[in-house]
């Protein structure tokens, strides 16, 4: 599916103005400070947003928290972690959901949100913007 | 198996139409049976196709009919829960917090107020009102509470989305507005499966209305199109599980199609597979099997075409394998039968045709002839020119005997210079006769060898079947016999059999055979018969004259073995043991005292002109001590004239050894005094057919008297031969006649009984009146 018009222009914003702190901002994956997960494959990573993995080798359940569709942050993470657009994320979930072979992951509102989240679910995994890392949470490595 | 067939069959077996015809069974068979296996891989793969669009068909159905529940459950639930709620409010909201509404990301979920005013809703891009909406106009209208599942429509973005949507009603009852889910249409086939249904197939979900809510094929999403339900779906029989039929889709394509109504929902799923794609395979693999099939075929043929080509070849070899062996049988045969030198039948072969030919008369009544024949100079061509020769002038001979037969007659080489042939289907006596004579011209016809002319003759003997024989043996005995008896009889001539010839042939056969041993059997004997001189009657000399002791026959005399002897050669070491024992004779004779008398041995022409001739001479000379002056050689006058110039050549070797020589048998070889004067010889020796006429006063008397003349013109001794009576010795005085010997003085005696005349002679000087008394010794 194709852009919304609204995060068109918040694209355009984006790409026209100033880029702040989060213009290339770096998008991080989080987890609970307290959780015992600290580093993941990229593969991982992937696999587990996309509903493929829901237990790491270790045997430690984890469960993805999404923010907004409209959400710059979101895109930002599919594109850098797996190289999916939200057209081929929303055809992914499409088609899981149609087959019935799987959830999409529980959205929450924004960064403070996932941050909360997180804390409240120490199987989380989120991501949030670089800038809003704070030391409720811990940013995860993700390694190739 | 009659012939016909059997000959057919032989015909049909050779390898240039077996292998191929194998070939070609076996090649129809091998593409017999991989179109067979093509066909039957095809319909299993129809089959397949098949069953796979019905197991697709089948599938789609319970995720399409799981999806409806799962929205129809939510739409339902906002229905219900609505409709007990007095102020219905953030409904939704407490809903999403529970996780009950369906994923955000694909379903818009929205609730409207009688108006179409939208009160809540998950999404914030929802158009604010929808009271111009076929679903809302749907609900209002209509009284009831169903599911109502709209035309796509297109969305914002520009995809199709489908809605679904029940009404809401207020506690008492009446249009409280209504609740819709939307979602994007690919959903419904984003299940599609490129490994299950192709690049080309289908996939969608058609209203019972006949438009397609969405469909897909491949990676394009449609909506919207129409179509006629009731052909595609059809009857719908839910126990049936496999209702496939081939469809030509809108885009053209063949495909195996299944449709199912929805039991719940006014839609029916669709399913197609692509008959291209799902028989890719079988195309794949049925041109491996064509290329195989092919590579195999081709391997085959070049198998079969050496295969077939070896066995031709095999038969070829064999058959003239065959041909050779028959051939060459049929050589050894023809050999065995046919002499090599000439092509004619040999004995054997010759001994089966006469047994024929005699079975063939018997039974037809008719007379056959046995001719033997033999060439009768045959073996001093044969020895004077060499073989080669004499080889050649048998196959001459063999062709000209050839050309004086007819078709049915037969003539064979036996061996030797000795032909036989074999008249059959004899019409006439005188056939055989006529045949005979014409041999005889035949062979009289001169012949050619190494660049000279020669003549040879021969001898024929005659036997018919049946009165001169009625078997195989007594025939060619008397044909041989009546041949010997030609040849007696002078040779060049033929003679039939008759009974009177018996004996004398075969003693004459039996005395060639004791005489190739008589001389080594010592059985020879000299007997000796004086010459007298005409004056004063005392015997001035000696003829030497050959007797043969035959074991059986007694004495025989030289007539009838000479000719034997000087045929077979014999006369050779005959003549030169008779040359040896005159001069040994004549030198005891001298040993005793008596006076020297000349001694006469006769020579024929074969030791006339044996090459040996002077060399043996020569050493019987001095082997014996004779003196070669007492030793006269007497040759006849026909045999001087026969060669003239090689007779003076070996007369003047002769006299240079310094014997004398005398010619026999004067007068009647009609030699002038020209050639006689040529010739070195000391005596004349007239014929006694002459002394014969001498006493007659015949006419013949006048000629006796030219030749005495003629002899005493020459200067030569002349001897009268064969004098028998007063009157012809009276004559021959009177004509002045040197010498005389005959039977009227003597008879030849043997050498002691010589030795006492001459011992008489010396001590009596008186001249010796004939005597009669001799006579009777």
């Amino acid at each position: 599916m194709k852009l919304t018009g609204k995060f068109l222009s918040l694209a355009l914003v984006f790409g026209l103005g100033t880029h702040t702190g989060t213009a290339d901002a770096a998008v991080v994956a989080v987890v609970s400070a307290k959780s015992g997960i600290s580093t993941l494959s990229e593969n991982e990573l992937t696999d587990i947003f996309l509903g493929r993995l829901n237990r790491l080798a270790g045997g430690e359940l984890v469960s993805p928290v999404d923010q907004p569709e409209d959400a710059a942050v979101r895109e930002e993470f599919y594109l850098k972690f797996g190289g999916k657009s939200q057209a081929q994320l929303k055809a992914h979930w499409s088609k899981v959901i149609f087959t019935g072979r799987g959830k999409p992951p529980k959205r929450v509102a924004n960064s403070a949100e996932v941050k909360k989240h997180v804390n409240d679910n120490p199987n989380a995994i989120g991501y949030i913007d670089s800038a809003d890392v704070d030391s409720s949470v811990k940013v995860l490595q993700i390694g190739k | 198996m009659n012939p016909h067939a059997r000959r057919w069959l032989h015909h049909a077996t050779q390898p240039q139409w077996l292998f191929p015809a194998l070939l070609l069974l076996v090649l129809g068979a091998l593409w017999g049976v991989v179109f067979h296996l093509l066909d039957v891989e095809r319909a299993t793969e129809e089959r397949a196709a098949a069953v796979l669009t019905g197991e697709l068909v089948e599938t789609y159905e319970a995720q399409v009919v799981r999806a409806f529940r799962e929205i129809d459950q939510t739409l339902k639930f906002v229905q219900f829960t609505h409709a007990s709620m007095r102020q219905p409010k953030d409904l939704l909201r407490t809903m999403n917090e529970r996780g009950i509404l369906p994923p955000e990301i694909l379903f818009a979920v929205s609730i409207t107020d009688p108006s179409g005013k939208v009160v809540e809703s998950n999404k914030a891009d929802v158009p604010p009102n929808l009271a111009v909406q076929d679903y809302f106009i749907v609900h209002r209208e209509r009284p009831d509470d169903n599911l109502f599942i709209g035309q796509p429509l297109k969305g914002l973005t520009g995809d199709a989305l489908l809605h679904f949507t029940r009404p809401l009603r207020a506690p008492d009852g009446s249009f409280a507005g209504v609740v819709l889910i939307s979602v994007s249409a690919d959903y419904l086939v984003s299940g599609y499966e490129v490994d299950k249904l192709g690049r080309q197939g289908m996939l969608g979900v058609v209203g019972l209305d006949g438009f397609y809510r969405v469909s897909r094929i491949g990676n394009l999403v449609l909506s919207g199109q129409k179509v006629d339900y009731s052909s595609l779906v059809g009857k719908t029989d839910p126990d049936k599980a496999d209702s496939v039929r081939m469809d030509i889709g809108l885009d053209g394509i063949r495909r195996y199609t299944s449709a199912r109504e929805l039991f719940d929902f006014p839609v029916a799923v669709v399913v197609g597979v692509s008959e291209d794609e799902q028989l890719t395979l079988f195309d794949q693999h049925r041109r491996s099997y064509l290329l195989r099939t092919s590579l195999a075929s081709l391997a085959l043929a070049i198998v079969f075409a050496i295969l077939g080509r070896m066995t031709w070849q095999l038969a070829r070899a064999r058959e003239r394998e065959t041909l050779a062996t028959v051939e060459h049988a049929q050589r050894v045969e023809y050999l065995a039968f046919h002499d090599g030198l000439t092509g004619l039948p040999n004995r054997s072969l010759f001994s089966k045709l006469l047994v024929q030919g005699i079975h063939q008369s018997h039974r037809y009544n008719r007379q056959l002839a046995v001719l033997f024949l033999d060439l009768d100079r045959f073996k001093a061509i044969n020895d004077t020119l060499g073989h080669d020769a004499g080889d050649e002038l048998l196959r001459e001979v063999a062709l000209r005997l050839k050309g004086c037969l007819r078709e049915s007659d037969t003539v064979a080489r036996l061996g030797g210079d000795e032909f036989v042939v074999l008249l059959s289907e004899l019409s006439e006596d005188k056939y055989a006769a006529n045949v005979a004579q014409k041999i005889l011209v035949a062979t009289a016809k001169p012949f050619v060898l190494l660049g000279n002319e020669f003549t040879v003759t021969a001898s024929v003997g005659i036997a018919t079947y049946p009165q001169d024989g009625t078997d195989e043996q007594t025939l060619t005995k008397n044909a041989d016999i009546a041949m010997y008896h030609a040849k007696e009889q002078g040779k060049n001539n033929y003679q039939f059999f008759s009974t009177s010839l018996g004996s004398d042939v075969f003693s004459r056969m039996a005395l060639e055979g004791s005489l190739r041993h008589a001389l080594a059997r010592n059985e020879f004997e000299l007997h000796y018969q004086p010459k007298r001189n005409f004056q004063d009657g005392r015997i001035s000399g000696v003829e030497a004259l050959l007797r043969w002791n035959h074991p059986d026959l007694g004495l025989v005399e030289p007539l009838q073995f000479i000719s034997i002897a000087e045929e077979t050669g014999l006369i050779v070491p005959i003549g030169k043991w008779v040359l040896k024992e005159a001069c040994r004779q004549s030198v005891a004779w001298q040993a005793l005292g008596l006076p020297p008398v000349p001694i006469s041995v006769n020579l024929t022409p074969r030791q006339f002109f044996d090459t040996p001739l002077l060399a043996e001479l020569k050493s019987i000379l001095a082997s014996t001590g004779m003196a070669p002056q007492l030793l006269e050689l007497e040759i006849t006058e026909g045999l001087l004239l026969h060669d003239v110039e090689k007779s003076k050549r070996v007369l003047v070797e002769l006299r240079r050894l310094g014997v004398r020589i005398a010619v026999d048998d004067f007068g009647v070889g009609y030699s002038s005094l020209a050639t006689l004067q040529r010739f070195p010889i000391d005596t004349v020796k007239i014929d006694r057919s002459f002394i014969r006429d001498a006493a007659e006063k015949s006419g013949n008397e006048t000629l006796t008297a030219a030749i005495i003349a003629m002899g005493r013109s020459l200067s030569l001794n002349i001897v009268a031969q064969g004098v028998e009576t007063k009157a012809q010795a009276d004559y021959l005085r009177d004509r002045a006649c040197d010498e005389m010997q005959g039977f009227y003085f003597d008879t030849p005696a043997p050498g002691d009984r010589l030795a006492s005349l001459l011992k008489d002679q010396a001590g009596d000087p008186s001249p010796v009146p004939p005597s009669d008394g001799l006579l009777e010794e």
